[in-house]
């Protein structure tokens, strides 16, 4: 386990004020990858201010590996530009471009020690000898392996490998860091720790980053802002919270955390009000959102509560499954005909509900919307 | 468990006796220049001729030359193809089998005729010939060299690896002679060791390139004319180049041991 960084992490609001004032960075215009018949990237636009953290996430094939592929010069685009600090960035060569690039199997050269792993680009720099060592155990206490210099990549675990290809990218002082998938290799203690990680490193240094990740929990708890990619094109950008709580696609909503969308009728969208199994339900409707044709109410699972409450939505229902995760209990209820998914808290105290007991859930208005 | 082991040891045992019975048979039939008497004399026979030693170097130069051509020819093209063209594996592979099914004294025919005559006239000099002994080698080395290095190139993410080196600022010569060269060691140095083995003792093209100059026409004409000097001229060139194969890993343990554990 890494040892407490010994720098000040700067208070998270601090953070996104700076942020907001930080000039931008890299931008991504209007980039078009296609690969013979198949579009991997279609119409991609970003702009990333400094110092910024922020994610592409999406499921496999969606194009976000390909969209930092074509950031780091791998892939050209087919159309569109990529500009780094107002510079054209587009056709240049990868080893031109100064962008750390960290890759989820490492990429460490096996015929390398730690210590010339990291030197490995400033020797390509042609600095000095005596620069690349202070530059080497700079970056091997940021990363806390100061004791593994003379180590082949063979002889370190995978977190301890992936640190390594961290500090390699970063002795460079890339204009950019661009990780794609880094923790996918890995197991999942070992990934929550070398997320935090990440995260003090790249605060800590400042570092403009881009970070590919399918695993929205990755996503969710790193990235100052979220792309969330599906087939190729931008679903909707935001910062997490807006992201999980104010989804403003269908593919967004369901894709990060669980989402009920229960069939409703009778929808009064000037009111906020449907029904729901014949049972009245008030959604919220303070902005306005596109209706299928087929209308869904669409509520979280964690926004339920046992029992009846004052002013909210309440659901009754026959209990199909109960499922014990620990901190949390999962029930699927009836609601005549509609299936709905409940997450609630695990207290000891509480009784927990058998199959084909009829419960009754609440939720407040504001916590669901219409899809 | 204790049964595996025992038909593992077997298996073994027939292995190593298929292999040394004959070399042992050869050892003692070379022993016995001297009537009645076992001696060392077709050994210092063999030792004390000139063109033993001439002969063998003259190989062992060549074998070098070609080894560092095919290793220049092989691994830029299959680290290409596997980075960037990989389509046309099987069409490459195809072609580097084709010395084994092009027999030598076709090629070397082949050779001559080309370069015999008009624009080359390569026949016609010591260093021109060597040096289409050196290609002819580079050619029949073909199989065995790119056999070895693509199966080494495919043991290691040479993509993750080139774009690794790429991001950190390397150019392709620096991603090839830092990155991927010392990343195919063993693979570099099994190449190299079947490549020596095979122009040491090959006869079809040296002998009609350089005649006796090189071993395998040497050891030929020993065996047309001397009797136990042929044997004992076996055990030593089997000898020798087991020696030179001993120094080049050993001149690489290092290097080829940490990589191995790499995979």
């Amino acid at each position: 386990m890494a040892k407490e960084s010994p720098v000040q992490v700067p208070d998270k609001i601090q953070d996104k004020q700076s942020l907001a004032d930080s000039p931008v960075f890299l931008e991504i215009n209007n980039v078009t990858k296609i690969f013979g018949s198949a579009v991997a990237v279609q119409d991609f636009k970003l702009q990333v201010r400094k110092g910024e953290f922020v994610s592409f996430l999406g499921s496999s094939g969606c194009g976000k590996t390909t969209t930092l592929r074509m950031i780091a010069g791998f892939e050209l685009p087919t159309s569109g530009t990529v500009m780094l600090d107002g510079e054209d960035i587009t056709y240049q060569s990868p080893n031109q471009r100064n962008v750390g690039m960290v890759f989820q199997s490492y990429a460490l050269f096996p015929n390398m020690t730690v210590g010339q792993n990291i030197g490995f680009g400033l020797q390509v720099r042609k600095i000095s000898k005596t620069e690349i060592k202070q530059k080497v155990d700079e970056m091997l206490s940021l990363i806390h392996l100061e004791q593994h210099i003379d180590k082949y990549p063979y002889q370190l675990s995978g977190g301890q490998q992936q640190r390594v290809a961290l500090a390699r990218a970063l002795a460079i002082q890339p204009r950019v860091l661009l990780l794609d998938e880094p923790l996918s290799a890995l197991d999942a203690k070992i990934r929550v720790e070398l997320r935090l990680e990440i995260r003090r490193i790249q605060q800590q240094t400042g570092i403009t980053t881009v970070y590919v990740t399918h695993d929205q929990e990755e996503a969710l708890s790193l990235a100052d802002r979220i792309v969330v990619m599906s087939q190729g094109h931008v679903e909707q950008v935001g910062t997490p919270s807006e992201i999980y709580n104010h989804p403003t696609t269908e593919f967004v909503a369901s894709f990060i955390g669980q989402l009920n969308l229960l069939p409703v009728e009778n929808v009064d969208l000037k009111n906020g009000a449907c029904t729901l199994g014949g049972q009245m339900v008030r959604f919220d409707h303070s902005e306005p959102r596109p209706v299928g044709e087929t209308p869904r109410l669409a509520i979280r699972p964690e926004e339920f509560q046992f029992g009846q409450a004052e002013g909210h939505n309440v659901l009754k229902g026959r209990v199909e499954n109960v499922m014990f995760l620990g901190a949390v209990v999962r029930l699927r209820i009836n609601v005549r005909g509609a299936l709905l998914s409940a997450d609630l808290f695990n207290e000891r105290a509480m009784s927990l509900p058998r199959v084909g007991d009829v419960v009754m859930v609440n939720f407040p208005a504001h916590a669901c919307w219409l899809m | 468990m204790k049964r595996n082991t025992f038909w593992s040891w077997f298996w073994l045992a027939v292995g190593v006796l298929y292999f040394i019975l004959p070399l042992i048979a050869t050892f003692l039939f070379s022993l016995r220049a001297k009537k009645g008497v076992l001696s060392f004399l077709a050994y210092e026979h063999v030792i004390n001729d000139p063109s033993f030693w001439e002969s063998f170097l003259f190989s062992l130069v060549v074998a070098v030359f070609t080894i560092l051509v095919s290793l220049l020819l092989v691994v830029p093209t299959a680290y290409w193809i596997r980075l960037r063209l990989p389509q046309l594996r099987t069409m490459i592979e195809f072609v580097t089998m084709l010395p084994f099914v092009i027999p030598a004294i076709v090629l070397v025919f082949g050779i001559i005729r080309v370069y015999s005559g008009a624009p080359f006239h390569l026949t016609s000099t010591f260093i021109g010939t060597d040096s289409l002994l050196v290609a002819a080698y580079a050619v029949l080395a073909l199989p065995y060299m790119f056999r070895a290095v693509d199966s080494g190139l495919g043991a290691i993410d040479i993509r993750s690896l080139t774009e690794a080196a790429q991001s950190l600022g390397a150019n392709w010569f620096t991603i090839l002679f830092r990155v991927i060269f010392p990343n195919l060691r063993v693979a570099i140095l099994s190449g190299a060791f079947l490549t020596l083995a095979t122009v040491i003792g090959e006869f079809t093209i040296a002998s009609f390139l350089v005649g006796i100059h090189a071993f395998g026409p040497y050891m030929s004409l020993i065996g047309q004319n001397k009797t136990y000097e042929a044997s004992s001229l076996t055990i030593i060139s089997f000898g020798l180049t087991w020696a030179f194969m001993g120094l080049l890993q050993f001149i690489t343990r290092g290097r080829a041991e940490s990589l191995a554990g790499a995979h």
